[in-house]
């Protein structure tokens, strides 16, 4: 919920009015993951948006698999029981569609099979009758293995599966599946707008899609896809001078140390992960993206470099000139905008294939005329400024400066290209727009934004999932600057933990998130607290957070 | 510490230690003087440690100069001298992109091939449109004025049932084609073949032939028009317009004969349901929109700014803030009020824009700084703040005069005038970023009718550049002069404008390219809207 250029008095945005997109596909299609992703990003651009679930409201109310009569799933005629709990269940679910309406809600994407033409018509008439405007998402996949990988990784783990044996829990989805392929209705029906996404993303087709937001829709769904990958997250190394924007100043000496030391540790943490989840680390490639600032895209140089060199590359580096202890990528960097389009060129014998971008998009949050001040200064020179922006960090934009929500505007081309982004991920960035990203991935609301706190020297680890993400953070460095300590904190490894004292006063938006007490430090318990994936049970991930 | 370390230390930072202690000097003595630095108090307040061209920001870059060329990244972008720095051109190499229309006649095509042409270039993408309208015309003046033989281009040469015709018409299209796909080999990044190719057979055609090329795909862009008012209007426009198709004739018997050239089209025409062919529809510009097989980046972005596109008539205003104190002062950036003179241009335009726009609907929008929303304060319509909309941000020469940052940082003064567009001042953006940043502002417009922008000397210049399609280099000097009010109105082939000067005068802030005499960026393009008949391509 970061992002709306205005609001309005109803709380509906772009003249849209109310919408309600049905989901439509045979199991295990990929439509909770386009849902939630969807559901995600209208949030983030201040559409109050939910997700109901007939799935997650079935179990929630009647309970998994076991618990359900034999016929509830299979075809044919079902028993009167059987018939009442379905109508039960829909009918719950219809009726939290139209409490969030009532509420001031603006989407509704409805996550169902929908497979049926008369049920589906009978909804939208229904619907379209109260002046909301229905829109048919429907997911086709005609790739077994997308198909596969769906059930292992998500459905079987689901709770209506608890305590089954995985190969006779995978074997009894695809029963479910076929049940209801025999009584499926692809949709032909050009009575409402549709959207049909094939292959989760690979291809889509769209009909009847009228007005902006519809449009943004669109867009964003051609964006997505639900290949297997990692983002990470971590801070620049520590500058010359921390508490600058317009000093643009390079590395300090501990920067430097950690930016070899960031190199070493995300290529471990990497090829951990990925082992974990069956992939083979030498097969994919890692894109990283900084900021247009030196002390980011300095930050991914040793990434670039051979791992001790000892010459300053004047060109690319030539395979010849590394040194044999470690394999070397020639790795090329570019400025571009939109990315995916330069090509790494690899040796050969590269067991690290990389590619940095600069994104101009991300330098770090503009402190306007409190560039340099202290939190003490600004109070004392900007008083009246100081009050409101303690009242909301979030909106709140100081003389000259952009507040958090301008930043989340600006970063709003970024998020596009990290749904669209195939690679693994590594953003360097500055603190603050990790913070936005972050809160995009997470789904935290934007008032949040301000008081997470991102450590210098964490790694964070973000892995999307069906129902959202997964996350953890890595503790990997704890030189000064991990915590914002001035650049004479250097080389005393000792209190280099966590030392309130030590941390250098000058560092604005830094201490504000530290000083936010009971708000969120980014461990991994954390992170997992808040994120959907650990809720998969409920009606709606966040439901409170609108 | 070992060896290795030791000597990566070294090569990194040659001169740490000495330069540090520099480093942290200049902060101390910032830290002291804050309340002794004169000359800078904005509101009464104290100014910012890193204050804009204060010279301890000067006295800090110079201490950390050597650690910064140590660093330099092996590839571009590389720092120039001094305080800021060049970035070289996004990477669009390997984007090649075949945008095939289709269509009726008068259905919009070269309308939305001129619209998207104008869009991707303004993100720096190389784009031509291969209008084979323009190479029938210009091959046939060609051969009229070597032979003196002058073809028949009325509608039978456009019938189905004319053989000759219909294979020469094929000849076209596909010389066309191949002029096009030889322009993309040489590094353009997207070319538009704007012809009807309304058949099946066509299609395929050019499917398979730009199959055989590496790297290349391409997309059919169908545009319907059911609207007969629109098609009508696009009739009226083809025959009144000067096409060399119709002259010497009288209106009635081009019209007439143009109905014909349709009617022949529409007897052979089928549209797009190729499943396998990747194809955008559009039905009525913008109001309904079929993807299929669409993807890609370069790709999603094209069919998003198609789906925002609307015909409706309107007008765009573009006006910069009154004369503020800065511009009095010649300092640049910053966030002053406006002048005496300024203010009396902000009370002046409420009577200028009733009497262009009338009852119309208009909204205004504005930066995030002051003199922006003052200039609009006495303006009765509903008004949106832009942060994106505020004006380059100069970095460590914010607030300065060009006297003063000439002084202050010689190299950087020139390095900008050599590549203005791409120069960023240290610390702040160069013109190129701020395109990056006005993009959504672009996708807005595009959406919205009446709109009035109290902008900014560089933002406006960006602005202005994308309706009329200016080249990036000439971008940073484009004469937008204060006090005055540009009107533009979209058209079919591009944007008529009117220049509405108040008779308040206004210090001139425009800065002509140094040793340039020609100045062809600072002559408004009269009208844009001309259609091209002949092209260059022969």
């Amino acid at each position: 919920m970061a992002a709306p250029l205005y609001t309005t008095a109803s709380g509906l945005l772009f003249h849209a009015g109310k919408i309600l997109i049905l989901t439509v596909g045979l199991p295990a299609r990929g439509k909770t993951h386009i849902s939630r992703a969807l559901e995600r990003y209208l949030r983030w651009m201040g559409v109050k948006t939910q997700v109901v679930s007939l799935g997650d409201y079935r179990r929630k109310t009647l309970g998994g698999t076991k618990k359900l009569p034999p016929d509830y799933f299979t075809l044919g005629e079902k028993s009167p029981e059987t018939m009442a709990l379905r109508k039960m269940v829909s009918d719950g679910c219809e009726k939290l569609i139209e409490d969030f309406f009532e509420a001031g809600g603006q989407v509704v994407i409805y996550d169902a099979n929908n497979g049926s033409r008369t049920t589906r018509q009978a909804l939208a008439e229904k619907y379209d009758k109260q002046g909301i405007h229905v829109i048919i998402l429907e997911s086709v996949c005609d790739n077994k293995e997308i198909i596969e990988t769906n059930i292992r990784n998500v459905k079987i783990s689901s709770p209506d599966y608890r305590g089954w044996d995985p190969d006779k829990a995978v074997e009894d989805y695809y029963g479910r599946i076929r049940d209801r392929e025999k009584s499926y209705e692809t949709v032909e029906e050009t009575t409402w707008p549709f959207i049909r996404i094939i292959n989760v993303g690979e291809k889509i087709m769209v009909n009847n899609i009228r007005g902006y937001l519809q449009s943004r829709i669109v867009f964003f769904l051609m964006n997505i896809h639900n290949r297997p990958r990692m983002i990470y997250f971590a801070r620049s190394g520590q500058s010359l001078i921390e508490h600058s924007y317009k000093a643009d100043s390079d590395l300090s000496p501990a920067g430097w140390e950690y930016a070899e030391r960031l190199k070493e540790f995300v290529v471990e943490r990497r090829a951990k992960s990925l082992e974990q989840r069956g992939f083979d680390p030498n097969d994919r490639r890692l894109v990283i993206w900084t900021s247009t600032r030196r002390r980011a895209h300095h930050t991914a140089w040793p990434f670039l470099t051979p791992t001790h060199s000892t010459s300053i590359p004047q060109q690319l580096p030539l395979a010849a000139a590394a040194p044999p202890q470690s394999a070397v990528a020639r790795n090329v960097v570019t400025t571009d905008e939109a990315g995916e389009l330069t090509e790494t060129k690899a040796t050969a014998d590269s067991s690290l294939k990389v590619k940095v971008i600069e994104k101009t998009q991300m330098s770090e949050i503009n402190p306007g005329v409190w560039d340099g001040l202290t939190p003490d200064q600004a109070r004392k020179f900007y008083s009246e400024e100081w009050a409101r922006f303690v009242k909301d960090p979030y909106a709140f934009r100081a003389p000259r400066a952009e507040s958090y929500h301008d930043l989340s505007v600006r970063l709003e081309p970024i998020l596009i290209e990290l749904e669209r982004e195939k690679e693994d991920l590594l953003i360097i960035g500055h603190s603050s727009v990790i913070r936005c990203l972050l809160a995009y991935l997470i789904g935290l609301p934007a008032s949040e934004i301000p008081a997470i706190e991102i450590a210098r020297g964490d790694l964070l680890e973000v892995v999307p999932t069906s129902y959202g993400v997964h996350s953890q953070a890595f503790h990997f460095w704890d030189g000064p600057g991990r915590r914002g300590e001035g650049v004479d904190g250097d080389g005393d490894q000792e209190e280099g933990e966590v030392g309130k004292s030590r941390r250098d006063e000058t560092n604005f938006y830094e201490n504000y998130a530290e000083d936010t007490k009971g708000k969120k430090r980014m461990t991994a318990m954390d992170i997992g607290f808040l994120s959907p994936s650990m809720r998969e049970g409920g009606e709606g991930a966040m439901a409170d957070g609108t | 510490m070992d060896h290795t370390n030791e000597d990566h230390n070294r090569v990194h930072f040659p001169i740490l230690s000495s330069e540090l202690t520099a480093a942290l000097g200049a902060i101390e003595d910032m830290a002291d003087g804050t309340d002794a630095v004169p000359d800078s108090v904005v509101r009464g307040r104290p100014p910012a440690i890193f204050r804009a061209g204060g010279p301890m920001l000067k006295q800090f870059d110079q201490s950390t100069a050597s650690s910064r060329k140590g660093s330099q990244a092996p590839t571009p972008p590389r720092s120039v001298v001094g305080i800021g720095n060049k970035v070289a051109k996004p990477d669009y190499s390997e984007a090649k992109i075949v945008l095939a229309m289709v269509g009726l006649p008068a259905r919009g095509k070269s309308y939305l091939s001129n619209k998207l042409m104008r869009y991707l270039k303004w993100l720096e993408y190389d784009v031509q449109v291969f209008n084979v309208g323009q190479l029938r015309r210009s091959r046939a003046h060609h051969k009229a004025q070597q032979s003196g033989i002058l073809e028949d281009h009325t509608s039978s040469y456009f019938s189905h049932n004319n053989v000759e015709a219909t294979k020469l018409r094929e000849q076209l299209a596909e010389d066309s084609l191949e002029m096009l796909i030889r322009w993309l080999k040489r590094g353009g990044n997207v070319a538009i073949h704007d012809a009807t190719n309304s058949t099946r057979m066509r299609r395929a055609k050019i499917s398979a032939r730009v199959a055989k090329e590496k790297g290349m795909s391409v997309i059919f862009l169908e545009s319907i028009c059911n609207d007969p008012a629109v098609i009508a209007a696009n009739v009226a426009l083809k025959v009144s317009s000067g096409d060399p198709d119709y002259k010497d004739l009288p209106r009635e018997v081009a019209e007439r004969d143009f109905l014909r050239r349709i009617k022949e089209y529409e007897a052979v025409y089928e549209t797009i349901t190729e499943p396998h062919l990747s194809y955008l529809r559009i039905t009525d510009i913008g109001n309904e929109v079929t993807l299929s097989r669409i993807n890609g980046y370069l790709q999603s972005r094209i069919a998003f700014y198609l789906m925002n596109l609307h015909v409706k008539p309107r007008n765009i205003f573009l006006s910069r803030h009154g004369e503020s104190q800065y511009n009095v002062e010649g300092r640049i950036g910053g966030d002053s009020p406006l002048s005496e003179r300024g203010l009396a241009y902000a009370h002046a335009l409420p009577e200028l824009v009733r009497n262009n726009i009338g009852d119309a609907p208009l909204i205004v929008w504005t930066s995030t700084l002051q003199r922006t929303i003052q200039t609009a304060g006495e303006l009765p319509y509903p008004k949106l703040t832009w942060k994106s909309l505020d004006e380059l941000d100069a970095g460590v020469c914010d607030g300065m005069t060009y006297e003063e940052i000439e002084q202050a940082y010689p190299e950087d003064f020139a390095n900008r005038d050599e590549d203005k567009f791409n120069y960023r001042y240290r610390g702040g953006e160069s013109y190129r970023d701020v395109v990056v940043r006005l993009e959504p502002v672009i996708m807005e417009l595009e959406r919205q009718e009446n709109i009035l922008i109290f902008g900014h000397q560089a933002i406006l210049r960006c602005l202005y550049a994308y309706f009329h399609d200016l080249p990036q280099a000439d971008l940073p000097y484009i004469n937008v002069p204060l006090h005055t009010v540009i009107k533009l109105t979209p058209k079919a082939y591009g944007c008529d404008e009117e220049r509405y000067t108040l008779p308040i005068g206004a210090v001139d802030t425009h800065r002509p390219k140094p040793g340039s005499t020609l100045s062809p960026p600072d002559v408004v393009p009269a009208s844009t809207t001309k259609r091209e008949y002949f092209g260059t391509n022969i």
